[in-house]
């Protein structure tokens, strides 16, 4: 099935809007994980840790769910399909596991805020989570970028489905 | 009707990225089994008086945090 052409513009618009925008926050994220860690001044890595919460909570889980929904309708109204081409399959596994490790991480994010909020700083503590939120935005950064360059390059090769279901169709424009 | 081409394999560039994936992932592990995880030795304690995630509590006591006495005092209130 098919997307009518002004569906399939505005389901493109909506994915590839959320998708760099999700993009963007987990910069955010990182650029206020960094703030948090390498600040001496104790108002500012308060803030920074309460605003990493809002920017998690707020922004970035409601732009990935939007950019792996409006992804999978959008391969499954068009003729890419979503398991026929090695680039998007690829690129649905990715945002998937990406969605999956903020959800798991976003335990750790509140924990961290509320000891930055409730506690006396600097704390030790404190850093270790800072820390490996640090590691965990550089990586999620790094995650998200792979999809983007798919969508831009779009890499020849279909996967063993796609070149069976290609085969099985007759061709809808003849040579 | 002619027979189907046959399938012309997994292209080269999802091999490399799945080999690189594979890689990493490893390395991530080894590093988690080393200690190389920043928060294995995150406190169980409730300094802000709520509980930390399941994640931060089971590395501390897989760590043996508290019974080496490396823990950090908890808040007097």
């Amino acid at each position: 099935m098919t997307m009518a052409p002004h569906l399939r513009k505005f389901m493109l618009t909506a994915h590839i809007t959320s998708s760099v925008g999700m993009l963007g926050a987990v910069a955010s994220f990182l650029a206020l994980s960094v703030a948090g860690l390498a600040s001496q001044n104790a108002q500012m890595v308060r803030g920074a840790y309460l605003a990493m919460e809002l920017t998690a909570w707020f922004v970035i889980v409601p732009l990935a769910f939007a950019s792996l929904s409006t992804g999978i309708v959008q391969a499954l109204g068009t003729t890419w399909g979503l398991f026929r081409h090695w680039w998007v399959l690829v690129k649905l596994l990715l945002t998937a596991f990406a969605t999956i490790v903020l959800l798991v991480k976003m335990e750790l994010i509140d924990y961290a805020a509320s000891v930055a909020a409730e506690t006396a700083l600097p704390s030790a503590d404190l850093r270790k989570m800072g820390t490996e939120l640090l590691l965990h935005a550089s990586g999620g950064l790094l995650v998200l970028l792979v999809p983007m360059v798919l969508s831009v390059c779009k890499p020849r090769g279909m996967t063993r489905y796609g070149w069976r279901k290609q085969h099985e169709r007759p061709a809808l424009y003849p040579p | 009707m002619a027979d189907p081409r046959p399938y012309p394999g997994t292209p080269r560039w999802v091999k490399v990225f799945g080999i690189t994936v594979g890689g990493l992932i490893l390395l991530a592990v080894v590093l988690l089994h080393a200690g190389g995880s920043p928060r294995h030795k995150i406190p169980a304690g409730d300094a802000v008086g709520r509980d930390p995630p399941s994640s931060v509590t089971e590395d501390a006591t897989r760590f043996g945090d508290d019974v080496n006495g490396d823990t950090a005092p908890k808040s007097s209130r």
